[in-house]
């Protein structure tokens, strides 16, 4: 009795001791720099890797009217490292606090370092760290990832974790990028069966840049001027097996994020050739998706058969044909016109997967191992031989919810 | 409409025993039972529950001879004097076994997510200390604060759940046998641990008020339980497909993956809490669950004040293994794979051996008289 | 067997003290003793008693009862008296009558009285405002109860202020509180018991319940408890409070504290027990359950859905008075990550100057928060708006321009002090300020883990709590069968049954038709 007695005294005793020394992990949030975003290049030296940091600094920005600081909204650093987590030391050398990748957005590695084989054992770090969240997003830059963090500039978002989170999340909206979360990408490369989409950004601009139609572009391509930032979020970059292995502009990219159902895409804006004149027209429409797509396969004949039916809701915002909607005849014309469209550049696009890139760019995957009753019977079928040699049939059905504010139009 | 006080209600029961049980899907459970059937693990805590079914049947069969008698004295009245002892010692063995590890496991959950400096032995001294307060009130307030905490718990879960479906895909789950039926059989029947608790809940018979209460209590919570595991598994394995394979606990993982809305972008927080409220319930009647086993083996009239100093004990071995992967692979896997079997067995021999000494016709007689 | 050693080490430091008295055990016995017949030995008792021409207010009257011709004195404390109506029904009709019947009752006209005859009894008649009437050759005294003592009248309730429903309040008087309860319970069940406490200063206590609904084993504690007190004096009910509890030092409180007539009769229709005491403005309910201090009147008067919300309103402040400074410190301070990153940056850019940590910082406004509370209170009522607009000018906007203090801290405190606001009960208010504090160190010593785990700990307490044999949380956990009045409140007309942890002898309010 008397020895319990003291044992919980014992017990309590510590326990106090424990409230007096305790605050391990204790850090005040001003202690830290927080990493917005990270670069990854490739290193002169053996073995390294060069590391960029993108510092958000919280003191710009966040006063509300008076004592605004005129200190710069953000830093960046550039050296060489055994890996990012390691940088994290010594970046101190240079950064005043500690460096903390919680609140990190967005990792961009060249796209030089991206084709050499180091850069998945790089990455792979991500899932080691406890700070790094998989909802960030990857990126492939053009140029090299320090270059990029240096000449990206906004003009309007000062502040950077701002910037990339509007940057990113419109973008993904508007179907340009894909929705590349570290995720998407640990999944895809354990998975195997399928090829993963980076975004593609740039922060140089093109020197002349071709006149291409409305999504055609990869980033840096698109032809702005004006008083901006070069910055320019689109297309994406290829990956197999965590090696980058090609890469997909505007439109392609809007594709599989519209054939993919696992990407959040809200509406997005095409242009479509106008079956009313021969003069290269075109006519713009908003796409909606609202239901995800049907996909049957044939996994037992001798050649896969995918049959993709893809629902669609069209809603028309011009007419440069000044066509009357109201008419029947002309609403099937369009419609018609829309459908052969849609899959003759969906077909299209399947084709280049299949030769170019040999393997598909979005969990379709997913699709076939229903028809399969093991794993064992899944792994011998093998996905990625047959996929090459596919018949893809892509259906897309339309739904036209709208013609325009107003169906006539002013008679010429 | 009286209720005597010092009876566990029987929602106080239930609580704990989703609580205890329900906690198994947060943990490392999720990723032994993937390591071994990949995507159908869903279905093991289904089918083990099928399986596990017989013997509890068994064996609350059993226990309605004896009326509000507890495991250890129906096991001594049916076994004899030495083999019950044995027997009895075997339990509270595998029990303690278990106990040490699964706490140690959630101070590494802890550690690994939440606080990465801060030495384990502090994470751990804390979870135990609380548990032993706990432990210390009694099972009747173990079970008021479980009836408190229960809503919250259960709610949060299925939230992260439901926030979890927004980013997975349903395809993962196919082909949907994995890797063949055979071995998803075998290996439900060797993970009837999942559900070893409600073995020892009968322990708490006496504190109930009646065995029909504790009857409709179990086969509530066990029906409940093992749906819950099997959803959760499946939202896993939806939400990671093969990437499961390389995670060391999937429910954390998924809880730092999750957002609400674009504002809230992380809200791990929230549901760490919930989660450490139910484990803090779960240690506490476990730890309760052990004392009462060694008070009565060592036919110790209050028990309570051996709580403390079993849970020092427990701490001590919790400690030996070096490394959070060593606990959860090395010792909490053997555990696993022990200590359902072995309950199983103790049941049905339980059972057996009151048919042989004919206490069901014994039972009869008294009825029909 | 922990309090044992504690008790042992305890009583090894304190010991009991000894001291010089005087024996009073002459003025004991003498109160034992019955009056004599003889008029001068017991004027001269009383005189000397009373400690007469010292005590001025004491007066004593000798005249002669004309009708009967025999010697007589009567002893009243003049402030407590009311002189008028002993002038006109007592010594007017004694002086004047000439009837011969022998009778005082058929002489006085006072419409209260009785007879005794111990000293003792006597004397605690005359200070409780009696006035005595002795009689040369009569060996009992007559007793006139023309008590009038001054007091404040009924006022509105000044601590628990509603909107809706009744506005009266205790007061001093414990008569002017009966009469509230009666009032509002007109039925020959409600048992006014009343019982003497302390033995100096004498205290009586009134214990109100409905015979027919109260259960008998609680009302037995309850007057065991009572009368098992040992102590010279309780002046007030808040200190008869803490004799009666179980766990003096325990945060929570387990009794009711209440200085709402309808409260109270609210809470004895349903088969709690009142406690009232002469000279304190409120009663005690027991037994108490965290709901019941939770709890406002006005919940009731509101319509359901009105009602229901400031319920749920009071809930979710009870949630913000009590974790969200040390909700703040927990997330500042070890799980950033959790914060959305543009308010991370304005907390991060905000705390940037601010030189002591951020628990400090905490401690600081929750500190001075108390203070502005504190002084608020005690500050001469003309003053009082200043001592706000000055806190909250000067501790507020000051602070933080001289970079003492971070707005968002500000916005923490003055949420968690603003909320804290909203639990009327002041005892369960100083819990959840008090558990506050306790609950931002353990924040600060390992984060939301701490906290938690802190939690646990308290909510494991409180099951534990008991008041009068209920549990804290009873009839939610352990289940008893209720009314379910609880978190939320059903129609009146749904709430059929009364309290099923006080076991009540009647269980049903309504029967269904």
């Amino acid at each position: 009795m008397k020895k319990t007695g003291t044992v919980c005294n014992l017990l309590m005793f510590l326990f106090i001791v424990c409230l007096l020394t305790g605050c391990w992990d204790k850090e005040e949030l001003e202690d830290k720099a927080y990493v917005i975003g990270l670069g990854i290049d490739h290193s002169n030296h053996k073995g390294q890797i060069k590391v960029t940091l993108l510092l958000a600094n919280p003191e710009v920005g966040s006063m509300q009217g008076g004592g605004g600081s005129t200190e710069k909204p953000r830093e960046i650093i550039t050296f060489d490292a055994n890996d990012f987590i390691a940088a994290k030391g010594t970046a101190n050398a240079i950064i005043s606090r500690n460096i903390s990748y919680e609140l990190l957005k967005i990792i961009v590695v060249s796209e030089e370092y991206a084709k050499g084989s180091g850069f998945l054992t790089t990455v792979s770090d991500v899932q080691k760290d406890k700070e790094i969240r998989l909802d960030g997003h990857l990126a492939v830059s053009k140029e090299n990832a320090s270059e990029f963090f240096l000449k990206n500039r906004p003009k309007m978002e000062t502040r950077p974790h701002k910037y990339f989170q509007y940057m990113i999340n419109h973008g993904i909206e508007n179907g340009l990028i894909p929705d590349s979360t570290l995720f998407r990408f640990f999944n895809t490369t354990y998975r195997e069966t399928e090829l993963y989409l980076a975004m593609y950004v740039s922060a140089e601009k093109n020197k002349h840049p071709k006149v291409q139609r409305e999504d055609e572009y990869m980033a840096g391509q698109v032809n702005a001027t004006g008083e901006l930032d070069d910055t320019q979020f689109m297309g994406a970059a290829v990956f197999r097996n965590g090696v980058m292995i090609g890469k997909l502009n505007g439109q392609e990219t809007r594709i599989v994020n519209i054939l993919d159902d696992t990407t959040n895409i809200k509406d997005i804006l095409i242009d479509l050739p106008d079956p009313f004149s021969n003069k290269k027209k075109q006519i713009s429409a908003r796409i909606l998706k609202t239901k995800s797509n049907k996909v049957k396969m044939n996994v037992k004949s001798a050649r896969l058969k995918i049959d993709i039916t893809v629902p669609l809701k069209i809603e028309i915002m011009s007419n440069p044909s000044m066509v009357d909607f109201a008419e029947k005849k002309n609403q099937h014309i369009v419609k018609r016109q829309i459908i052969n469209h849609l899959k003759k550049v969906n077909e299209k696009f399947f084709k280049k997967t299949q030769t170019k890139l040999k393997g598909v760019p979005y969990p379709l995957s997913m699709y076939a191992r229903r028809y399969f009753g093991t794993i064992q019977e899944y792994k011998k079928f093998n996905w990625r031989k047959s996929y090459v040699n596919a018949d893809i049939r892509v259906h897309p059905n339309i739904q036209i919810i709208d013609y325009g504010k107003q169906t006539k139009s002013l008679k010429r | 409409m009286k209720q005597q006080l010092g009876k566990l209600g029987l929602r106080e029961y239930i609580s704990i025993a989703i609580l205890m049980v329900g906690a198994k899907a947060t943990e490392d459970t999720p990723i032994h039972l993937f390591s071994k059937v990949q995507n159908a693990s869903w279905m093991i805590p289904i089918l083990s529950a099928g399986i596990f079914f017989i013997p509890l049947f068994l064996l609350l069969k059993t226990m309605t001879l004896f009326q509000d008698k507890d495991l250890f004295s129906v096991i001594q009245k049916l076994l004899g004097k030495y083999l019950g002892f044995m027997v009895c010692l075997l339990i509270f063995l595998i029990s303690s076994y278990a106990i040490s590890f699964d706490t140690r496991s959630y101070a590494n959950i802890i550690r690994t997510f939440y606080f990465t400096t801060t030495p384990n032995l502090i994470i751990y001294a804390l979870l135990m200390v609380v548990c032993t307060y706990g432990a210390r009130k009694g099972i009747q307030h173990i079970g008021s604060v479980a009836y408190l905490v229960i809503y919250l718990s259960v709610f949060s879960l299925w939230f992260a759940l439901v926030l979890c479906t927004q980013k997975s895909t349903f395809q993962a789950i196919f082909p949907i046998w994995g890797p063949g039926k055979l071995e998803i059989l075998k290996q439900s029947s060797q993970k009837l641990t999942l559900f070893a608790d409600f073995f020892l809940f009968t322990m708490l018979i006496p504190f109930l008020t009646s065995i029909k209460q504790y009857k409709k209590g179990t086969w509530f919570a066990f029906v409940y339980v093992s749906l819950q595991i099997s959803v959760a598994i499946l939202i896993y394995i939806c939400l990671f497909d093969v990437g499961m394979d390389g995670l060391a606990y999937p429910f954390h993982t998924a809880i730092r993956f999750i957002s609400i809305g674009s504002f809230l972008p992380n809200v791990e927080i929230i549901f760490f809490v919930t989660w450490l409220m139910s484990a803090f319930i779960r240690f506490t009647a476990f730890l309760y669950l052990n004392s009462l086993m060694f008070g009565h083996l060592f036919k110790i009239k209050d028990f309570e004040y051996v709580i403390p100093s079993l849970a020092t004990i427990y701490l001590l071995i919790g400690s030996i293994p070096e490394a959070a992967v060593n606990a959860s692979t090395e010792f909490k896997a053997l555990s696993l794979n022990i200590s359902g079997p072995a309950f199983a067995a103790i049941s049905i021999i339980l059972w057996l051996a009151a048919l042989l000494k004919g206490e069901f016709k014994r039972e009869k007689n008294r009825n029909s008289m | 067997m922990k309090k044992r050693i504690v008790k042992t080490l305890f009583k090894k430091f304190n010991t009991e003290p000894q001291f010089q008295e005087q024996s009073n055990t002459k003025d004991i016995e003498r109160k034992k003793q019955d009056i004599s017949s003889n008029y001068d030995q017991n004027i001269q008792t009383f005189k000397s008693m009373f400690s007469v021409p010292k005590n001025t207010d004491i007066k004593v009257r000798e005249f002669t009862i004309r009708a009967l011709n025999r010697r007589a004195f009567i002893i009243f404390i003049s402030t407590m008296v009311d002189v008028q109506r002993i002038q006109e029904s007592i010594v007017e009709p004694l002086l004047e009558n000439e009837l011969t019947t022998g009778k005082i009752r058929d002489i006085v006209s006072f419409p209260i009285e009785s007879t005794a005859t111990i000293i003792g009894e006597i004397t605690e008649f005359i200070t409780g405002g009696m006035t005595a009437l002795f009689i040369d050759g009569d060996n009992q005294c007559h007793l006139f109860e023309t008590t009038n003592i001054p007091g404040r009248s009924i006022e509105k309730s000044d601590n628990e202020v509603i909107v809706k429903g009744a506005k009266e309040a205790f007061n001093e008087r414990v008569i002017d509180n009966i009469a509230l309860l009666r009032k509002k319970i007109k039925n020959e069940n409600l048992i006014v018991e009343s019982q003497v406490i302390s033995k100096r200063s004498r205290n009586d206590v009134f214990l109100v319940y409905q015979k027919d609904l109260a259960n008998d084993e609680l009302l037995q504690t309850i007057i065991d408890k009572l009368t098992s007190l040992d102590t010279d004096r309780i002046l007030d009910l808040s200190i008869l409070e803490q004799y009666l509890e179980e766990r003096p030092w325990s945060l929570f409180p387990t009794i009711l504290y209440t200085e709402r007539p309808d409260r109270a009769a609210s809470f004895i229709e349903e088969g709690h027990i009142v406690i009232l005491m002469s000279n304190s403005p409120s009663c005690l309910i027991l037994p108490a359950t965290f709901w019941s201090l939770m709890h406002s009147p006005e919940d009731h008067y509101l319509r359901v859905p009105y009602g229901n919300f400031i319920r749920l309103l009071r809930l979710l402040a009870f949630i913000v008075a009590v974790f969200s400074s040390s909700f703040y410190i927990a997330i500042t301070n070890y799980h950033v990550g959790m914060i959305p990153p543009d308010l991370l940056m304005a907390f991060a850019g905000t705390r940037e100057r601010v030189p002591f940590p951020s628990i400090i910082e905490i401690f600081m406004m929750e500190l001075a928060f108390e203070l502005i509370r504190e002084a608020g209170l005690r500050v001469p009522s003309p003053i009082g708006p200043t001592i706000g607009i000055v806190g909250a000018l000067i501790l507020g906007q000051a602070a933080v321009q001289a970079n003492i203090i971070s707005p968002i801290v500000i916005i923490v405190i003055a949420l968690s002090g603003l909320s804290s606001f909203i639990i009327s009960d002041l005892s369960m208010n100083f819990a959840v300020r008090i558990t506050r504090l306790l609950l931002i160190l353990s924040a600060g010593f390992l984060g939301v883990y701490g906290l938690t785990a802190f939690c646990m700990a308290i909510l494991f307490y409180l099951v534990s709590i008991k008041s009068f044999g209920t549990p804290y949380f009873a009839p939610m956990t352990p289940h008893f069968f209720s009314s379910k009045d609880l978190i939320v409140r059903h129609l009146p007309i749904k709430e059929r049954f009364r309290p099923g942890y006080l076991k009540p002898k009647d269980m049903v309010k309504q029967r269904k038709e």
